[in-house]
This record gives C-alpha cells, structure tokens and sequence, in this order.
C-alpha cells in the first residue's frame, strides 16, 4: 500500500531542503520516488502546508540499563507526584508516575508524541549490556541503540600499560561492539572511574593512573584512533575529566587535542565549560568553549542543557558522582563499583533558579548553543534525565528559537548569576532548518544511520508533521501527524498505533585471534563465561518485538 | 555449533547463578553444590495441566484460569519465581487482570530496598570483591548456606588482578549457627569471629559505624561483644585496601532489621570519606533480583509485599521453589509452575510451565544486580513457557470480554 502525504512543506537539512511544499510517497515503510500514475493510492493525508521533517533522533538519553533502573528504584518520591485528580495528557502505562526516568513503555510513548523515532542510550557499562537492551527491547515506538564504555576496564588498561600494539586496541573495540550490540563507543572520565577503585579521588587529562601508569589523554588517543581505523560512523564519545568541577573548561579545552586531530564528541558539555572567576569561584566558560568548537572541526559536542525542577543525575562517572552525593536532593545517592569493567553513581537533583550555581549552569548550556556556529556539530540533549528528563525538550526548543521568551526566563534567575553571563547579548535565534539540522540531519549523520533523519527517497519513514505556531514549544509539543515505518502512529499528540521499533548496531570485522586472550582475562579474573558476556541477534529478539539493523559503516 | 555436552549452564538454582556447570557434570550429576545437584535432578516428565485436581488439556485448564480471573475483583499476581522473561509475562497478566504482584522473597527484597530508598547505598560487584578485596567483613551471615561456593568462585580463588587472594582477612560479625569453615584460608588460616546473636546485630553493627565514624563510645561491651574487638574491626577495614562489607537480608528477619542493612551501608559510606570499601548483598533466589528489576523498569515502581487477606484470586508461580505455596487460606489458586509441583492442598487450577535454565532458555540477574546471564535448557522439554501460558490466558480473557 502506498501512502501519499500531500503539500507538505519540507524542512530536510541533508537534502537542503527548506519549506518546500512537495508531496511524500511512502511504501513498506520507506519513502518512494512519485509513482506511476497507474499505481494505486492507500492512503491520503491533505498536509496543507503543514511542516514535515524527519523523526527526531536523541543521539544522547539514558532510557535503559543498571543505573536508570536504580533511579527508577530510588525514588518512590515521584509517585507522590502524580496528579490523580488531572487528565492525562498522554496515555500513560498502568503506573505512570511522571518519573524523570519513566517505565519503559511511558519512555518510548513520550518520545514519540514529541515526534522523535529513535534515541541512543549512551553509558552501555558493557558488562551491563544485556540488561540495558532488555530495558530498551521493551521500549516501544521508537528505535533504539546504544554506546559501549570503555577506558576504565581493566582489560583496556592492562593492554595499554603493556603498550600493546594499535591493532589488538581496536581488534577489543570492534569485539566489544559486537558483544555488546553497540553501535559506538564511550569514554567516562577517562581511567577516573578505575582510579576510584584504588582510592583516588580526582583525575587529570594527564595525571597518571596511580596503578596502570597510563594517562587518560592516552586512553583517548588509542580509543579514538581505535574508532576511526576500525571503521564506525560514530566517533569516540567522550565525557571528560573533572565533571561538574569549577575550572574543568580547561581540561575540557586540552582534551579537544587529545585526538589529535581524529573526530571526537564531547558530550553534556554544558557540565564542562566552568570557569572560577567571581566571588564565588564559579563561572561561565561557554565563550571559550564555543570558540574551540567553532575552530576545531573535529570536535562535536551534545550541550546536555539544564532546566530547573527535580531530576536524578545517572552517571558511569563514580569518581565524581561520590563527589556530587554532598548536594544530592533529596539526600541519598548509590554509588557502585562493577565487575571490573566500569561503575555508576546516581545522585538526585533539583535543579532551582534561586540558586547561583544551577541559574549559571542553565545559562551556561544556552551560552554554548547560541555561541556554537555549525548546528551540523552541536546537538540538543538535556542528557536525560541529568539535565532535565527529555520531555522538556519543546521547552528548550523555545529558549532556542525565541529570544522574548528566553530573556524573559533569564530574568527571573539568580541575580549574580545574571551579572555572570552574556546571555542577554546574544540575540541569536534558531530557525526551524537549524532546529531540524540539530535534531535530525546531523545525529543521523554522526551515528551513521544513512536511511534515517532525512526525508530523501529510499529513507525509512520515520516522520513527523507540525503545525507552524509563534508558540515553539507547544508546536515541538504535540506534533500533528507521527509516522514510524511508514504506519501512522501519533495523531494530535497521542498514540494510535503501538509499534516495537528495532536496535541499531555496527559490527565493523576484526581478527577473531583477539578472543583468545579476552577468554584467558576472563577465566582467570572474571566471575561469568566469556561467551555469557556476548549477546546474540536472538537474544536482542527473544520476546519477539525487537530485533537487530546493523549499518555497514566505513570501508 | 556446539554441541549439547559443551555448553556451559548457568545455574539459576541461587543468586550467584554459577556459569561453569558443564552438560557432563549434569548427565552424571556431580556438583560441589547441593543446590545445584538439587535442581538439575529435578524432572518435568509427566506433568499435566489439571483443574480441580483432574487431569486436563492445556486449552481447558487456560480457559479455567480465565475463568477464574475474570470473576476475581482483586486477583493478586504472587510467588513470580521465574526469569526476567516470566517476570515480563507475569506484568502484562497483572495489567490485564488489574492485578497486584509480588514475589516470594517480597519481604527480604523489601528490607533492602527500605535502604535504597531512604538513602541508597554504596556496592560492589562479584568481580570486583574477586579482584581487589583484601578485607571480607560478613555481616549475620556465612553467605555459603545460601551461595554455597561463594568462597570457591569469589574468595578463595588461583588469581586476582589487585590482592593475593590466599592473604584476605576473613571476619564473621554475628548471626546464628553459621557454618564458618568454608572461611579458613587454603593455607589453613582459621577466620575472625566477632560472635553475637541475630538479634543483637542492632546494637553491634550500630557501635561500629559509630567507631567507624570516630564517634566516641564509653560502653566497654555492647550486647556481649567487647568495644575493644569492635574498634579492632573498625580499624581494620579503615586500613583495608577495599573492605567488602557483607550481608543476606533473608538471615536479618527480627523487625526493622532494614536498620541494621542501613548502618551497614552508611558504616560503608563513612569509610569511602578516606579509605575504600563497598557493600555486598548476597543471597538471592527464585529470579528476586530478576522479578524486582523487571517489574521496576516495566511499571516504574519496585515489587511490592503481598496483602494476603484482601486478594480473592492467586496466580502462584514457583518454577525455582516446586514445595512452595501461599498461605493457607488463600483461595482460589491458580498455579502456573514446577511440572514437579507438590500440593498439600489441591489447587483449582494447575498448569506446569517450563523453567528456565531446566526445560527451557531465559535470562536471570545475578544477585549483585549489574550481570545478566543467559540460561539455557539443560535438559530440554516440550512444557510451554510461562510466556506462552500468560499469553494464552490473556487471549482468553480477551475472547471472554469481546
């Protein structure tokens, strides 16, 4: 069956398409060339101008894995949240409780009456892997996919400080992408979460790790360089040392070259762009962020925005996470050490204007979109729910897009929060193509998923259909039309069809020879098989919902 | 492919879900476990579904269950000893239904996560006690009466990458009969116990946080147990490298012993000021850890402890537990469980479903919640899953209603 989207005014950056009024051909899910005029017609949606991009794509949300269950776990509190007494504006599942880290099924029915069709669970402890895919295989509506850590299991560590050769590096990576079903690969704090274990408490980009003798600007080095030469799309996915620490930029600065020149991504950047200037050693370093960005082309950044009210932070970074648990709200944190491969550290937070560090944090992460040039290298995340769950998401699109209402907000702060930004100076205003840019085109392109965030023929057809409003956030809200796979499952804002969307991957080939040593650290150190740790296609599609795309990727 | 013989199991019979368990060491019944030569004796031959206690087909004891459930008004979803795939089957029956759920082990699950929830806590993993913990602080237990070979695969094993495993410091701190032998090192190295009663651990584990946090203590006893060996405790895991702090909440069951956990877990926040150490839940059986974490990411809330007397219709499902069943009283019961089921009391409905990691695959969570391993049919049957079974049932209802 052919189904035929007419008028629809088109904003799709990877074909430079904007605002124009053309008609879509969907079949078997993917978008079609116009058909013969002798082909039959299914279905007819009149978009009378409406404006059409492509499903959104999150390349950076924690919706599934050992630590957003934990912060499922932790907080009961959200339960007396709920507004019993309300309609529901959505259709929630059986216990919707408005969580920042809702139940699966609330998860994937969120983001789709948004508009968005995939998102990207980016701190795969890989050890943890096959918890993190049973949580986002029962995750319904949008596509899944994920990014495995490294850079603090004793495996990689042990092979870089007996300076083992490139190609063993990336013959591991490319393993543990496999293992994992993964379709990158993430560095948390760089060797910090392993220096916890022996009872460190920070760690510099180069600092030595006090038992491997290896810095992390070395960690960074072998796994970027092991990412580019193996092939992947996706490049090395870094959260950097000294989260959260007043004066980290500078670490985040020095980190940038530590690539040597090779693709990297710097994620929730916003946490990594404090200065110490000002009474209370605490300020904004967005502007020397923003210029490296702009002036290195490497380098992309997600912005991992903050917007005010109770969140939980759910991090791989243990280290600084321990450091955090002082001003957690309310108070009480885990903090966990795991199996020798990585850790976690979930910490609540309640984000308030009132407050100085929080009203600079949130002006902070502006600072960074509104300086950053190219929306192709910076990319919208509130690094659910660290920063804010995702479904502020419409919000912050207005902050973007419109300048009133964003100064109107910055008012409102913490008055020396004020007097330390240049918020107010900057009168940028995103456009829908930049918006779209950000969300769509450039996430696609950074993961490698060729047939997703454009509206090309051969495209999937992951769609979503907006009414233009002066209101950027009640349009971002509720999406007219959502289609994933070409079936229509979001009218008005709410779902009409549940579909299960599939797992993404990449599996680049690699000398098989590498298992041999993997299997001989895990039968003398490990507490389960080498081969329990590795998850099947089957195993992905076990319940009979998900099941696995890999994306050739590279040469 | 490999073959049948060369796989290895994991054994889902405790928490610690061993996966060395070699189809060799099945066919001729050799484990260094009792729980495991327990579980894979058991045999699924012979089952049948059966309503009122007479033999059935599956068709009419599935339409005996819908039956059952759509008449109850307040049906409750209970015992849930399964896998993660039976824990998702049994949610989508408590949805269909508007049934409460629980599991067998609610009321120890519930003690920790009492913890959890009031203040979290500080833990470790199976791999890391392996690797680097130097000092082993057991907590009102032995572990071993319910991980028989945690000191075989976690203590006292060839090889560590961090600590000379035969060199750890084992304490046991109180608790009841507990069988301390599988404590003494290979060397012969007798271990440390700080001996006190269950009940006393209140008291005891309340001093050494106080000791521990440099609080001062005037008492020279507490409960019978010297100061002066509690502060040498203290001590000791503040020199330690990485103190590894023990417990198994089903051997603290004296009331509001979730206090006790919860002095245990900030005795370990207070030493991770300075030094390092890490909590350890041990125990762990019939999927709990599995059934907590399923329900929680499914329904955004952790398990919940059974209101016996106000449900008037149970699903019991006991794949990993045949002789359990509810309370007495509680009726009608709906068993979707072990082909090997025992009954003191005739259920209205019974239908054998297959278990995980015996008849048929699945996935488990380890007890230390971040490791998930695949189970698979250590000896193969023809029984339906408990998946299969719900949605059978679920379609039923669904016929019924239409």
């Amino acid at each position: 069956m052919i189904t035929l989207l007419k008028n629809a005014k088109v904003i799709d950056p990877a074909h430079h398409k904007d605002g124009v009024v053309q008609d879509i051909y969907i079949r078997d899910g993917r978008i079609i060339a116009k058909p013969a005029d002798s082909e039959k017609i299914g279905q007819v949606h009149d978009l009378n101008g409406k404006i059409v991009m492509a499903g959104a794509i999150d390349m950076h949300s924690h919706i599934g894995g050992g630590k957003v269950n934990i912060a499922r776990m932790l907080l009961p509190e959200y339960q007396a949240m709920r507004k019993l007494d309300e309609p529901e504006a959505h259709i929630c599942g059986a216990n919707c409780s408005h969580h920042a880290t809702p139940n699966t099924t609330d998860t994937g029915m969120r983001y789709i009456e948004m508009g968005y069709t995939a998102a990207f669970e980016p701190a795969i402890l890989a050890v943890n892997a096959r918890q993190a895919h049973m949580e986002m295989g029962d995750t319904p509506m949008i596509d899944k996919g994920g990014y495995a850590m490294l850079g603090n299991d004793d495996y990689l560590l042990r092979l870089l400080s007996q300076n083992a050769d490139q190609k063993t590096i990336n013959d591991y990576v490319a393993w543990t992408l496999h293992a994992t079903q993964t379709i990158g690969i993430k560095v948390v704090n760089p060797g910090g979460i392993s220096a916890f274990k022996f009872n460190e408490r920070r760690q510099d980009l180069d600092q030595q790790h006090s038992y491997y003798h290896i810095t992390p600007r070395r960690i960074l080095q072998a796994l970027s360089r092991a990412v580019n030469e193996i092939g992947i799309a996706k490049p090395l996915h870094v959260h950097c040392n000294n989260l959260g620490v007043a004066g980290n930029f500078q670490t985040t600065l020095d980190t940038m070259g530590a690539s040597d020149g090779l693709p990297m991504h710097l994620t929730h950047i916003q946490f990594h762009s404090y200065g110490t200037e000002g009474d209370k050693k605490f300020s904004s370093a967005a502007a020397n962020i923003a210029e490296a960005i702009n002036s290195n082309k490497h380098i992309t950044a997600d912005v991992g925005q903050i917007l005010f009210g109770q969140t939980v932070t759910a991090s791989g970074d243990n280290m600084m996470q321990h450091l955090n648990a002082k001003v957690a709200n309310p108070k009480k944190s885990v903090i966990m050490d795991i199996e020798c491969d990585a850790g976690c550290g979930v910490v609540p937070f309640k984000y308030r204007d009132e407050n100085y560090v929080n009203a600079l944090q949130w002006a902070i992460g502006l600072e960074v979109f509104l300086s950053v040039d190219d929306p192709w290298r910076v990319f919208l995340t509130t690094d659910h729910p660290n920063g804010a769950p995702f479904t502020s998401y419409p919000h912050l699109i207005r902050l973007l897009m419109d300048k009133t209402f964003r100064n109107d907000a910055f008012d409102k702060l913490n008055l020396d929060a004020q007097a330390m930004s240049n918020l107010k100076s900057l009168d940028r205003e995103y456009s829908l193509y930049e918006i779209a840019t950000m969300t769509r085109s450039a996430p696609a392109k950074l993961i490698g998923l060729q047939d997703r965030g454009h509206l090309g023929v051969g495209a999937a057809a992951d769609i979503t259909v907006y009414t233009d409003q002066a209101d950027k956030e009640a349009m971002f809200a509720k999406p007219d039309l959502v289609f994933k796979d070409g079936e229509l499952v979001v009218k008005d804002g709410k779902v009409v069809k549940v579909v299960w969307g599939a797992t993404h991957t990449a599996k680049p080939s690699f000398d098989l020879g590498v298992e041999k040593d993997i299997k001989q650290y895990f039968d003398r150190y490990h507490t389960m098989q080498m081969n329990n740790f590795k998850i099947s296609n089957d195993q992905i599609a076990e319940d009979g919902r998900n099941h696995v795309i890999n994306h050739t990727q590279g040469s | 492919m490999t073959n049948q013989q060369d796989i290895m199991h994991a054994c889902p019979a405790c928490g610690l879900l061993c996966d060395d368990i070699s189809g060799d060491a099945i066919a001729r019944q050799q484990f260094s476990c009792g729980k495991a030569a327990k579980f894979y004796a058991r045999v699924s031959a012979g089952a049948a579904p059966a309503v009122g206690g007479s033999t059935a087909s599956l068709a009419e004891a599935v339409k005996a269950a819908a039956a059952l459930l759509k008449q109850a008004s307040a049906p409750l979803v209970a015992g849930s000893s399964t896998d993660v795939h039976g824990a998702r089957a049994l949610v989508s029956l408590s949805h269909a239904t508007g049934a409460a759920m629980t599991h067998i082990n609610a009321s120890s699950t519930l003690r920790n996560m009492k913890v959890l929830q009031h203040r979290g806590w500080q833990t470790t993993t199976l791999t890391e006690v392996r690797n680097r913990a130097d000092v082993i602080l057991m907590i009102g237990t032995d572990v071993v009466s319910h991980n028989t070979r945690f000191f075989e695969r976690v203590v006292w094993v060839d090889e560590a990458m961090f600590t000379e495993p035969a060199a750890r410091k084992i304490i046991y701190l109180g608790g009841d009969k507990l069988n301390t032998k599988p404590g003494v090192a290979p060397d012969g190295r007798a271990p440390e116990v700080i001996a006190c009663a269950s009940e006393s651990l209140p008291e005891v584990v309340a001093t050494l946080r106080a000791l521990v946090m440099g609080k001062p203590v005037t008492a020279e006893t507490v409960a019978g147990v010297a100061v002066s060996s509690l502060k040498s405790l203290a001590d000791t895991l503040k020199t330690a490298k990485y103190a590894t702090l023990v417990w198994v909440s089903k051997d603290l069951h004296y009331a509001h012993a979730e206090l006790t956990i919860e002095n245990i877990t900030e005795t370990v926040v207070a030493l991770n000021q300075k030094s390092r150490a890490m909590g350890l839940s041990m125990g762990g059986s019939d999927g709990d850890t599995s059934v907590n974490y399923a329900h929680t990411w499914l329904n955004g809330v952790i398990i919940d402890a059974p209101e016996w007397e106000s449900h008037d219709a149970v699903v019991w499902v006991n794949s990993y537990s045949p002789n359990a069943m509810p309370p007495a009283g509680t009726a009608p019961v709906i068993v979707l469980g072990a082909p090997d089921s025992t009954f003191d009391t005739t259920p209205a409905v019974f239908i054998p479903v297959a278990t995980p990691g015996l008849d048929c695959h699945g996935q488990q969570f380890r007890v230390d919640g971040s490791v998930t391993l695949p189970l698979t049919a250590a000896k193969p049957s023809d029984l339906p899953t408990l998946s299969q079974v719900v949605a059978l049932i679920e379609a039923q209802l669904k016929g019924d209603l239409a």
